[in-house]
Order: C-alpha cells, then structure tokens, then sequence
C-alpha cells in the first residue's frame, strides 16, 4: 500500500502499468464506530465522523411538541441539555438501522464536508475543523429535498458489511440515486475493499473493527459468501472485557469520563483520587456518558491493553508469571487514580483467542473466538483455495492495532496449519489499517477498468432497485 | 592598487619572483568570473588569493522566450464501450489537444463552467471519446444451447433443464471461477409444476422428483456437468473428426473429466493441510532428502554422459574428403604436429611459468611429480586440442569443463574411507614410477637379479612348498606376499648356507677333536666339552637354536612333522627332513607371526588354480605351534 501510494519519479513512472482513471467519485465507507467519507484515488478519507450523532431535544418553549434535531461530528458531541447519543448502525450487524439518521450523516458528510463551496449552494466555509457560526457544529440538511440533485456529477461507491440484506442494499442505491441524483452508483463489500487495499485479489481477510470481528474469504475480488464467519469479538467487546476487569479490580474502578472532571490533584499509584467533578444545571443522558465512557476505554485499549504474543495461550502455565515479573504500564484515570497495569492488561484481550480465559460478560454471552472464525471460514471452502488464501492473510480494523496482535495471529495460524505457508498482509500505518476498506473502495472507484462496472443512472430508472443485487454480486 | 604596488612603496623586494609564473595562471583563472566588487577585494589580495570572497550566485535566467503557456486541462466526458448500456458519461480531467484549444481559444471565457460543458457533448454526442480501458473487457466464452439441442444431446437424470441453465448463468456471470459458481450456487426449483412434468419426461421416482430440496452439489458435480454440456455442445458444433489438435485436446479434457479422482485429490489435500506439526517437519525433511538424492543422480548422470562423450569418437562437421587421400592426410600430420606445438607449450608455461622452454621435453623431466603430472595433464589438453583441431568444436570450454572435473574428482577422494580404498583399490603413492608396469614384472626381477645358482634354488624352495614359479593371478595383495615370500626365502638360503658352512666346521673340529683324543689317549673332561659348546654357541646363535630344535626337543620335531604331513598332503614333493625343520625353525624366528600368516596365505592363493586349498586355519596354527616352539627354543637358549 505504502509503495503504491508512493508517487515516482515521472521518469520511471510506468505510465502503461497505472490504471486509474479518475471521475471525481466519492467513496463512503459506513461503520459502527465511524463513518468515512472521501474522494477516490486519495489515500485516507477527508472525513471521519463518528457514526454516533446527537439528537438535541428542541427546547423551544411554545413548540407543544418536541422535536429533535440531529447534529453530527464528534465535535459537537458535548453535555448539553436534552442531549442523546445515538447510533444509525446495528451494534450487533454493522449494518444501517436507522436510515432516516443515515440518509442525513451521510448527506452532511457527502455534501457539506466534501463540497462546501458548490456554487448551487450558500456558500459556507465550514471545513471539519472549523466551528460554524452558531457554534452548534453542524447542522443537519433539512432542505435536502429543495436541492437540485447535489451530487449529479459524482459517482459513488459504497461499501457495506458482507452480511449485508438485500432490503438495505436497495434502499442505499435508491437514496443514491432519488436523493442524491448520482449518475452512477456501486457497493462493494468491506472485506473486498480491505483485501484491495493490501494489493491483493484473492485473500484471507480478518476485519477486526469495533463492533464485530468477521472472517471472509476473497476469491479473485469476490467474496466466498459461504465463508463469512462474524462474531462479536471487537472493540466494543473488549471494552465489555475491560469494565468487568474493573469491576474485580481491588479497589473497584470508577469509570468516571473526563468531561465530569473540573479539576484533579496528582496522587500516588492506588490512593484514592482527589478530583472535584463537574456539576451540570441539567441531566445528562446516559447515552451520552456511555459514548464518553466509551472514549475512555479506548484510550485504556491504546495505551495498556496488550495481547499474549505467544507461542501457547495466555493461561498456560508459567506464561502469567513471567508476565508478573516483567514492567507494567501506569493508567491514570481522568479523576487521577492510577494503577499499574501488569498482567490484567494481557488476560482482557486473551478472550479473542481462548474461550475459556473470556471474562464472564455481564449478558453471559460467549463470543466466537478468533481462530474458531478462521478455521471455521476456512472449512468452508475449497480444499484447492485454502494454501492460497494462508498465503494471503489480510488484517485490518482499528482493533487490530493492538500490540502484539498480528504475532499472536501468526502464531495461532502456525499451530493451526503446520508446514504451509503463511503470510500476514497488516498494513503498518495505523490509518491503513482503520481506514482499510475505505482505501480500497478508493483504489477500486479510481480505477480505469471500474467504470464498466458502475450501476448508472439510466440502468437504475430501466431496472429498479433490483438491480444492485444483480450486478453487485 | 595590487600588492605589487604596495611593495613598491613599502621597498619590500619583490618576492618569489621565480615562483611567479607558475603562480599566476592560478591565480588569473577565476579572476574573469569576479564582477564588480568581488574583483577589486580580489585584486586586493594580489598574488595570495583572499579565501574570504563574496560571491553572487547567479541563476540561469528564464528564458520567457520560448517559454510556453501552461497546458489546459479539460474536463472532458467520455464513455467506456465495454458498458451494456452507453448512456452512462463519466468526466475526467484531460490534456487539451491542439485542435481543441484551438476551438475553445475564441470562446475561452464562457466554455469553462461544468454545466455547458456537460451540456456540449450532448449536442455531438458522436465526438465524445472511448475509455482507453475498454479494451481490457473480455469475456469468457461459455457454450449455448437451444431447447432442442438440450432435448436432443444433453438430457441427463440427474438434471433439469432449468437447473442446467442456472448452473450456465453462473458461469457466464461469474467468468467460470469455479470456487465462486459453487459459492453461489443455490438453486431452488421455481416451479413445483415444472418440476413435476420433467419428472415425467424423465420417468424417473417421482417421489423424489416431488420433493423440491435442492441437492447439495459439490464443486465437482458443476464441473462435470457443465464440461459434459461444453464437450457435447463443442461436438455438435463441430463433429470430432474436423476438430483442430487444440480443439480435439480440449474436447478430450472435458469429455473424460473425472469427478472421482478429483474428489480424492481434494481428500488428500485435504489431509496434508490437517497435518501435525511433526509429520509436517518429516514430510520437509523427506522432501529434501528426495532433491539431495535427484540432485545427486542428476550429477552422476551428466558425469556419465560427459565419460560417454569422451569415449565416443569426436564427430566431424567438416567435409574430410580432403584427409582423404595421401596427400591430403600428410598436411593433415603437419597441421596436428604444430598444433600439438603451440598447445604443448602454452600450459607448461602457464603451469610453471619460471619453467625453461626446454623442459616442455618429456624426457627432461621424469623426477618432480607435480612437474609430471602438469605435463601430463598438459598433453591430455593437447590431445584434446587434436580433436578440437579436427572436430571443430567446444574449444572453450575444454579446460573450464576439466577443471571442474578434477575438483570435483578431489572432492570424491577426500571422501573414501578406509574400507571404501579397498574395494576400489585405491593406493597412495610417495613416488610412481613412469610408464605402466605389470605386476608379475615386479617379481620377476626379483628373480632376475639373482644369479643363476640363487635363482635355481629359489625356484626349487618354491617348488618344495608347491607355489609356482610364476603367478596366476597377480592381485595386489598376492603380489606383496610374494615379495615377502621370496624375500623371506632370500633370507632363508643365506642362512642355510651360513648354517651349511658351520656344520662342516663344527664337523671338522669334531674330526680334528677325535684325532687329537686319539693322539693324546687321556679322557676328556666334562668342564672342556662344556666350554667347547659355549664357544659353538657364541660363533652362531642361530646354528645353536636349530641344533637344539634339531637334537634336544622331541616335541617341537612332533609339531614340526604334523606340519610336514600337511604339506606332503599338498603335493608328493619329497624333501629332506631336516631341510623342512631347519626352514620351519628358521623362518619362524625371523619372522614374526603375521609375517607368517601372510606367507601361508599367499602360499593359499598362489595354490588357488590347484584347487587343492589347505584350511588357512589349519596353517595359521601350526604357524603360531611353530612360533611358540621357537619362543621356548630361545628361552632353552638362554638358560
């Protein structure tokens, strides 16, 4: 990826050899945690906004009903009144729930972040970082449907979860097409897009993202559909994994997010936090304090959690003491409670390989386990694939970032297929691996050879909505 | 003002002046370059360059002239012909052509929003340009059917129609990429009527015909179907007999297509995936063992191949009607003489280059080995140099190809051990001697160099213990035992005759003793004959032994005789007693056991041919009897 991207000298250029074409198409890639928006043929996507939005309750006191207004990006994603998080994605699926939110985040990234100032529109120079004018960061397009059609000019490739209905992959080429007046349109699937990001058509592709963790065999930029294994060991569950440790912890962990913190005095590791918090003249919602919550464990993820590297599992005799005897890493609280973290920090994410070293989820729900989705994806199919695909071993999603992830993997896939030939494709950037599919779906929208394939316009109004299941395959 | 004039008014003698003119172009050179101020601080330091110079970097100016404006790029629309429906127009970005921004050049200002520009090529739609991609569309080609043709070749109880044609569908749609088709394949009889009249045109169990489960395919259930239905449709198209090679190969591959074998190949890949991990490292360390031994044959083959390609006559590609007559072969004599020259020269010195031109001799030289073996190995080249001279060919590689012969052959050597030596019968030598010789030559010029009397009596010794005088087969080992043998033999008459010449004298001195008792008459005492026998002893130690294996020791005579049958066994060869004791006693103390050991054993090979072979065994302890009987016989000696 990185040696694609890197551009040569015009010299050596190989001009026969590159194959884009570019027709200013736009690439959305939908997940649970985040959603990617960007031009094809760039390299990360322009805008990343969390998939949570916020619905601010009206408060206009002579409304006598309450509406809600839904606000977008995570920088207006502050304790205000009245103020829910939600998310327009399935936790468990990864798929669009709640399309009426989806047709508005996406609208709001597609046209305003990516095309401030068309000349049809007010002009209004709100790039992502840039506060608007009402300081309510931004508003959702209610005057959509007053537009004239605002991306008539731009193609766009969608990506979407393997397991994705044939329902919602209808209703997406129909908001495409009805509401954003594309003149072409195409979905691809993630573990397609993230096996074309690594430069590869045939693949192994382990996707470990936030809510769900799936294992999909490519073959020749297909997916194998009999092959999609999914579980819901992602970030979301190791999160799970992390507040039931805290929860056993002695002391007990307080999960305290940082916006309830007014100030705090440093303290020694396991003394007791001296920190004065935060007191709102309103209610906060707990949706919102879950999605705090949430950032938190993820700062915890990045900077402690760490997976048993191997060769053997965590819980094999002697493993846990060595790893007792060695240094640990500190974590200091928002409120400034801080503990070392030594051997808690692998045993977490053990559950991603190991059933039984699972901490008990408060819901008693077991999760497939890593090696479980690949063996099990792999039985599924032909015998004549599978040294190929072991070759073609591709990791992505921010989950993976883990450290020690990819060897932990390696080793499994070692003990699991002695004597083959195994090689992981984890892309070292972590934007590479975030933002894998989305890449992917921009190398494939750019390519000179894609535009054969686009779903246009015309063949929408002949065919109907029917006719993404027929030409996506 | 130069530093010349200052030394003028300071009086300062003007210095170096020799060193000037050597100075000055040095310093001159980058003078031209300096502009303006730089020159005169230049000029300042006069003859001593001043290190410190500001120096104004000059650019290459731009040369606006012929500087041309920047190119235009248009947002042009284009359509891709590889698309089932044209209407689709995509825009990219492209370098204007000449002609273009020619046109566009009057209306410059106007033509540039995206709305006319999308609004132009509707209006001549026929300039709007193909993708270059297009071509890269290609499809592959899968047979079709009509209703008839199915009815007709490709009825099959195991599938409908409908079904058949779902299967083609797939392929077509997914560019038979196997592992795909039987992804997706699901297929569901749409209609149960359909179904129900197929079953009744098939006739088959209509029961299961019913029921409208699909059937769980394996991958190769679809490939045997569709390559029946391809081979089928490829027959009728084009009958089997007018097909190409290629077409009738391709026929042939998927009319016989085997869904058995190919099942059980899966299996096994099946079980070479769910290996163990240490069946997997045996497996590789098999594997490799199998490249080492290919590796191997392959090297022994292609020595074998260069040794046949030696043995062979080399062949000629010239015309040699010209050798043929007498004349012709003369120059040909010549040619081949001078050849040899050149070549014979050339590696000597290349060899030993400190070498005089007059040791290329072969006679020169005959001492130093590595000398030798160079010169050697330097005529061998020569020689091929011959063949080269007449077959024309490969001269080139010649001395690479030996080289690495020779090391390689090295690398064999080092190699043998100990027992391997003695199959091949490999030897090391200090020192060759020239030339071939024969074995049995050795010998016989053992014999030779003897005189002619000695020569008669080692022959008669041979006789006596029935070895014949010249060896029938003359291996190594029998030839060393022959020497031995005859060495020992050598050894043996001297002493015979030394003891010959002391018997007569002991025999004498008796004779001369008797006299004088007669002529003195007195009685001799016992203390003078004690002496007389101690000074016996002292003239010959070996005489003493033999007198006293002869006259004192009954046993060692037992012994001695049960030898002397065994031999008289071997043949009816007559010989005297106390030659047979004195050569039995004798032979044994000169030499140790072995030595004795190996004397009979040649003694047993040299007697092979007469088929009459005395047990080795039987020898062998009548040698060690011998040898301890003549232990004590020394040690009686010593008392």
């Amino acid at each position: 990826m990185a040696a694609q991207q890197q551009p040569l000298p015009n010299s050596q250029a190989p001009l026969d050899v590159y194959g884009g074409d570019e027709v200013s198409a736009l690439v959305l890639d939908a997940g649970y945690c985040h959603t990617r928006a960007g031009f094809a043929g760039e390299d990360v996507p322009k805008s990343v906004l969390p998939s949570s939005y916020g619905s601010l309750k009206n408060s206009d006191p002579d409304s006598t009903t309450t509406t809600y207004r839904d606000i977008f990006g995570d920088e207006c994603l502050y304790p205000r009144d009245g103020f829910e998080v939600k998310n327009y994605m399935s936790r468990s699926e990864s798929v669009v729930e709640d399309w009426d939110a989806a047709t508005k985040i996406w609208e709001h990234m597609l046209i305003k972040r990516l095309q401030p100032d068309r000349e049809t529109r007010p002009v209004i120079k709100n790039g992502p970082s840039e506060p608007t004018a009402d300081g309510e960061g931004d508003v959702a397009m209610e005057d959509a449907e007053s537009q004239e059609k605002p991306l008539a000019e731009n193609p766009l490739l969608m990506t979407e979860a393997p397991w994705n209905t044939g329902k919602a992959r209808e209703k997406a080429i129909e908001i495409a097409m009805e509401n954003w007046g594309c003149p072409a349109f195409w979905m691809s699937r993630t573990p397609v897009c993230a096996a074309f990001a690594a430069g590869k058509a045939s693949a192994l592709v382990i996707d470990v993202g936030g809510a769900n963790t799936s294992v999909t065999a490519i073959h020749d930029g297909m997916i194998l559909k009999r092959s999609i294994q999914k579980s819901p060991v992602g970030g979301l569950w190791l999160s799970q994994q992390i507040r039931t440790m805290w929860d056993n912890n002695d002391p007990k962990v307080n999960v305290i997010p940082y916006f309830m913190i007014e100030n705090k005095t440093p303290v020694d590791a396991g003394a007791p936090a001296q920190a004065r918090l935060r007191h709102f003249p309103f209610e906060i919602t707990q949706s919102y304090r879950a999605y705090e919550e949430e950032r938190l464990l993820t700062e915890f993820k990045e900077s402690v959690v760490e997976v048993w590297k191997g060769p053997g599992r965590y819980l094999n005799p002697g493993n846990e003491e060595l790893v007792k005897s060695q240094p640990g890493r500190v974590f200091e609280m928002p409120n400034g409670w801080n503990q070392m973290w030594r051997e808690q920090r692998y045993r977490v994410s053990e559950g991603m390989w190991d059933e039984n070293a699972a901490l008990p989820n408060p819901d008693g729900s077991k999760a497939q386990t890593i090696p479980e989705l690949i063996k099990a994806c792999l039985g599924a199919v032909d015998v004549d694939l599978r040294p190929n695909l072991l070759g073609n071993v591709v990791v992505t999603g921010g989950t993976s970032l883990l450290n020690g992830f990819n060897d932990r993997l390696n080793n499994e896939l070692m003990a699991m297929h002695p004597g083959m030939k195994i090689k992981l494709h984890a892309a070292g950037l972590s934007t590479e691996r975030r933002f894998g599919a989305w890449i992917g779906g921009s190398i494939l929208a750019s390519l000179g050879t894609f535009h054969q394939m686009w779903i246009s316009r015309k063949e929408y109004e002949e065919n109907g909505v029917g006719i993404v299941e027929k030409r996506c395959k | 003002m130069a530093s010349h004039d200052i030394r003028d008014v300071l009086n300062l003698p003007a210095e170096g002046t020799g060193l000037r003119p050597t100075k000055k172009p040095k310093t001159s050179a980058p003078r031209p370059n300096l502009k303006g101020l730089a020159r005169e601080v230049q000029s300042l330091g006069g003859d001593n360059p001043i290190a410190i110079v500001p120096e104004i970097s000059t650019f290459k100016k731009r040369r606006f002239g012929s500087r041309k404006p920047a190119a235009r790029w248009e947002l042009s629309p284009f359509r891709n012909s590889a698309r089932s429906d044209q209407s689709l127009q995509l825009r990219h970005w492209k370098k204007e052509t000449e002609d273009q921004s020619r046109a566009t050049s009057q209306p410059q200002s106007d033509g540039q929003t995206p709305g006319e520009n999308s609004t132009e090529p509707a209006k001549k739609t026929d300039a709007v340009d193909d993708s270059n991609f297009a071509k890269f569309n290609v499809q592959v080609d899968v047979p079709q059917y009509s209703e008839d043709q199915y009815n007709s070749n490709l009825v099959n109880d195991d599938w409908t129609k409908d079904e058949t044609d779902y299967l083609f569908g797939l392929a077509r749609d997914f560019d038979l990429r196997w592992p795909l088709i039987w992804d997706r394949y699901d297929y569901a009889p749409q209609l149960l009527g359909n179904v129900k009249e197929e079953s009744d045109v098939d006739g088959t169990d209509s029961n299961t015909a019913m029921i409208p489960a699909p059937k769980p395919r394996t991958l190769e259930d679809l490939k045997k179907r569709y390559y029946e239905v391809a081979a089928k449709m490829m027959a009728v198209q084009k009958p089997v007999q007018y097909m190409t090679q290629a077409e009738f190969s391709l026929h042939e591959t998927m009319a016989n297509f085997n869904p058995v074998s190919e099942l059980q190949r899966k299996k096994f890949a099946q079980d070479a995936l769910s290996r163990s991990t240490d069946e997997a490292r045996e497996e590789e360390q098999l594997l490799i063992e199998v490249r080492r031994i290919v590796a191997r044959q392959q090297k022994l083959n292609q020595e074998r191949q260069d040794l046949y390609r030696r043995l062979d006559f080399p062949p000629t590609e010239q015309d040699i009607t010209s050798f043929k007559s007498s004349a012709g072969l003369s120059t040909l004599l010549q040619n081949l003489a001078t050849a040899d020259r050149s070549k014979k020269r050339k590696p000597i010195l290349d060899t030993n280059g400190a070498n005089t031109p007059g040791s290329a001799q072969p006679s020169a030289q005959p001492n130093s080995t590595p000398v030798s073996e160079s010169r050697r190995e330097s005529i061998a080249a020569s020689t091929g140099g011959h063949r080269d001279s007449i077959g024309g060919g490969e001269r080139p590689e010649r001395p690479t190809k030996k080289g690495s012969q020779q090391q390689q052959q090295q690398q064999e050597r080092k190699k043998l051990t100990e027992q391997e030596e003695q199959i091949y019968g490999v030897s090391h030598h200090d020192r060759l001697p020239s030339g071939p010789t024969f074995r049995y030559e050795r010998i016989n010029k053992i014999l030779t160099t003897k005189s002619n009397a000695q020569h008669q009596r080692i022959t008669n010794t041979l006789a006596e213990l029935d070895i014949p005088g010249r060896l029938n087969m003359p291996t190594r080992s029998v030839v060393e035992g022959m020497e031995k043998l005859l060495g020992s033999i050598g050894i043996l008459l001297e002493i015979r005759k030394l003891n010959d010449k002391i018997e007569a004298e002991i025999r004498l001195e008796q004779a001369k003793k008797a006299e004088r008792k007669k002529a003195a008459g007195t009685a001799a005492s016992g203390s003078e004959e004690a002496n007389t026998s101690a000074e016996i002893s002292s003239e010959s130690a070996s005489a003493n032994t033999n007198e006293a294996a002869h006259t004192t020791n009954g046993e060692n005579t037992g012994s001695i005789s049960a030898e002397k049958e065994s031999n008289s066994e071997d043949g009816p060869t007559s010989k005297p007693t106390t030659n047979s004791t004195i050569n039995g006693g004798e032979r044994h103390e000169l030499t140790n056991g072995n030595d004795a050991a190996d004397i009979e054993q040649a003694k047993a090979e040299s007697g092979e041919d007469n088929n009459i072979r005395p047990t080795s065994s039987g020898h062998k302890r009548s040698a060690s009897v011998l040898s301890g009987v003549s232990d004590k016989s020394t040690k009686r000696l010593k008392k």
